[in-house]
């Protein structure tokens, strides 16, 4: 791990002295262009990018670099389909890489999956998930059930049980028997149900989530409470945030509602009155 | 930590396990699965660590059944047993061991007993007229001790893993919701409606 | 014509046959003849040992009848050589079956493990078939006694009596005839192995060192398997008038 870090540090320093003036007063034979050239990729905008990775890598096998582990995501099932919405922050520690992470899983027009633990494991396994979804229908000529692809991505994730993997997910879509909801996480774990919230932020939205849930609700009132308990998680958990993207799982597949900003959505809430407690 | 019950009677066993799903203080999900069955006379319940009570029960089960399809008999809940055991004991001494507590629980049908096989993650067997796991077993296991007879009738094993039930609602600090409960006899595994919930 | 189909087991001849397996069988046709026998409360192997010669030291056992398993016996005919192999291979998957399961290996599952090893050889390039045939009798729970056949083609069935080795025709046609539809006792069964073994044996003395004996019964839920010694065998030949004046001599 310190030849990593070094190497960035090598990097950071390299940045702040490659300046066009330098570069022409070479040594012979020593090509500069193709040294500095190297480390093409983004440094974070911290003041001290070195010690911004030591803590977020670890001498250990386990919990190499993970960035984006706070999210909020949920799921829930009623009578209108499946509603999915998730945060779009993306955390290390205290810092914020990103606001506009795309944590719903688009892995085909009727399967959807959500993102929380490692960002990286998330996306690579869903999109094998997909890989492996199209050539069931190319085999059998009918698209997979949500339990089959969900037993899958389980048994993938299972075969690297404690090599590192971090990944909490919901499964959805709509299928031969209905909508579906599974739960899958890097433990192996996989369960059907009703309703799911997954995350750093999980607890705050089934907060909000279980009080206003009801099987019976309409479409609009459903996607209200789906992005109502994930802005009130936002509020709450300092590691999600960002905006909230809403999509709704019907028969004909899934559809995506929109974007909302949790700033825009915090003063919009403000001015509206509560209403009684019912 | 998930609580699993067995008890045997005169020509059955009764087991139960608490449906309850957790991840970390959220309870996920009540109404899980924490059993398998193996074949038509055995039936595995499994608690421990996350995935691993699925998996390992699940390729138990498969190989059971594959047994089942290619000699055209059935293993009998003592072969089921050490199956397991042996599967389990080689996985300890693997690079990754599963982590899980099981209770296997048959009738068989050649020598008409029912069977009772307790199991914990470092693949220890014992033939047991009545066991439990997890924190259950703390309350509960005196209380089995006390009450427990061979000779007992179905409905008194109901009755006995209600007042199992009953103890561990009034005292444990954790929610204990609804449990599920098994029966394994000669014609097979049922499941069965418990009075106490 | 048939050289051509010879060298290699693995190859058909045009009229679809497999001539090593064939030569194999024949092979077995000549060996010494064992024999079993299913009884209703037991079972019977018994084999005729051809070399007995006087200067040969069998302390270390027979050579054709073996036993495989706790609940189970079997008789050979054919190559011992090979026939080694085979029973070793079979204890052996007896011992590992016992080792997870923690049970006796039903006795059809090993007779059949055995046939497949024996069958890969009947498909397998460049390799010889096993020159032996194999009576078993076991017991287990599934289906109480039972007596099983295999040859070299890796076929297997099971009987109610059974022969194998030199002089079957004559063996199965007195076992065929003598063999009670309703069954026989274990008793009848062991008169009815040493009757068949008298007609069949080529020589005219019949003596104990020419017989290997053993039966299997089920008695207090355990398997009981019982390989006779030469008093014994001579007992049985005696109770059945059929020992030679010579033998009665000594």
């Amino acid at each position: 791990m310190d030849t990593l870090v070094s190497k960035y540090a090598n990097a950071a320093s390299a940045a702040s002295f490659d300046t066009a003036d330098n570069l022409g007063e070479n040594l012979a034979g020593w090509d500069a262009a193709n040294e500095f050239a190297l480390p093409a990729f983004d440094i974070p905008m911290v003041s001290n990018p070195v010690d911004f990775l030591r803590a977020h890598t670890d001498a250990s096998a386990e919990n190499r670099i993970r960035i984006q582990h706070g999210t909020t995501t949920l799921s829930f099932k009623f009578q209108g389909g499946i509603i999915v919405a998730v945060d779009s922050r993306a955390s290390g520690g205290s810092y914020i890489a990103s606001q506009t992470v795309k944590k719903v899983i688009e892995i085909n027009p009727y399967l959807l999956g959500t993102m929380a633990g490692g960002a990286a494991d998330c996306q690579y396994w869903e999109r094998e998930l997909g890989r492996r979804c199209r050539l069931y229908e190319l085999r059998n000529k009918e698209r997979i059930s949500v339990a089959a692809a969900s037993k899958i991505l389980s048994n993938m994730v299972y075969d690297y049980k404690g090599m590192g993997l971090s990944m909490g997910t919901m499964i959805t879509g709509w299928d031969k028997t209905g909508p579906q909801l599974f739960y899958v996480d890097s433990d192996g774990t996989r369960m059907r149900g009703e309703r799911f919230s997954v995350g750093s932020g999980s607890t705050f939205a089934y907060g909000v989530l279980d009080t206003g849930y009801d099987y019976n609700l309409s479409v609009p009132d459903a996607i209200e409470l789906g992005r109502r308990a994930i802005y009130h998680a936002t509020h709450r958990d300092a590691y999600s945030g960002g905006s909230i993207n809403v999509f709704h799982v019907k028969e004909s597949g899934w559809e995506f509602i929109g974007n909302y900003d949790v700033g825009q959505l915090h003063w919009d809430y403000q001015a509206q009155p509560k209403g009684p407690i019912s | 930590m998930d609580t699993l019950f067995g008890i045997t009677g005169k020509d059955f066993v009764i087991t139960a396990y608490d449906s309850k799903a957790v991840a970390s203080i959220t309870l996920m999900k009540i109404g899980e699965d924490k059993s398998r069955e193996l074949n038509s006379h055995a039936l595995m319940l499994f608690s421990g660590e996350p995935g691993d009570g699925v998996h390992f029960s699940e390729y138990v089960e498969r190989n059971i059944k594959l047994y089942g399809i290619r000699n055209g008999i059935e293993l009998s809940p003592r072969a089921v047993a050490s199956f397991a055991r042996r599967e389990l004991a080689d996985s300890l001494r693997s690079r990754k061991p599963y982590s899980v507590n099981l209770l296997i629980a048959g009738f068989d049908v050649k020598t008409n007993k029912p069977a009772l096989y307790w199991l914990d993650h470092l693949a220890s067997l014992a033939d047991v007229p009545f066991a439990a796991h997890g924190y259950g077993a703390y309350y509960c296991l005196s209380l089995l001790d006390r009450y427990h007879r061979e000779d007992i009738t179905e409905e008194e094993g109901i009755k006995l893993l209600d007042k199992c039930i009953k103890e561990l609602r009034s005292r444990m600090i954790l929610n204990m919701p609804d449990f599920v409960a098994k029966i394994v006899n000669k014609d097979g595994i049922r499941l069965v409606q418990l009075g106490g919930n | 014509m048939s050289r051509r189909y010879d060298a290699r087991t693995t190859i058909f001849s045009p009229e679809g046959r497999l001539y090593q397996v064939e030569y194999a069988m024949e092979a077995i046709s000549h060996a010494s003849t064992a024999l079993g026998i299913l009884a209703k409360d037991g079972l019977v192997i018994a084999a005729e040992k051809k070399v007995a010669s006087k200067l040969l030291d069998e302390t270390q056992g027979g050579e054709k009848i073996y036993i495989i398993n706790d609940n189970m016996i079997c008789g050979v005919a054919g190559f011992t050589s090979d026939a080694n192999i085979l029973i070793n291979y079979a204890q052996t998957a007896a011992q590992q079956y016992l080792y997870t399961y923690n049970e006796d290996m039903p006795c059809e599952q090993l007779v059949q493990k055995l046939c497949d090893l024996k069958q890969g050889y009947t498909q397998y390039g460049g390799l010889r078939p096993f020159g032996v045939s194999f009576i078993y009798g076991g017991w287990d729970e599934h289906f109480g006694f039972q007596l099983y056949h295999s040859d070299p083609s890796g076929n297997y069935a099971g009987w109610k009596a059974t022969c194998i080795g030199a002089n079957t025709a004559s063996a199965q046609g007195i076992l065929r005839q003598e063999y009670k539809e309703e069954g026989v006792t274990l008793q009848e069964a062991k008169n009815l192995a040493i009757k068949v073994l008298s007609k069949t044996m080529d020589t005219t003395s019949l003596g104990s060192d020419k017989i290997e004996f053993a039966t299997l019964e089920h008695k207090d839920g355990r398997v009981v398997r019982r390989v006779f010694n030469q008093a014994e065998i001579e007992a049985l030949l005696k109770e059945n008038n059929l020992l030679t004046k010579t033998e009665e001599a000594k």
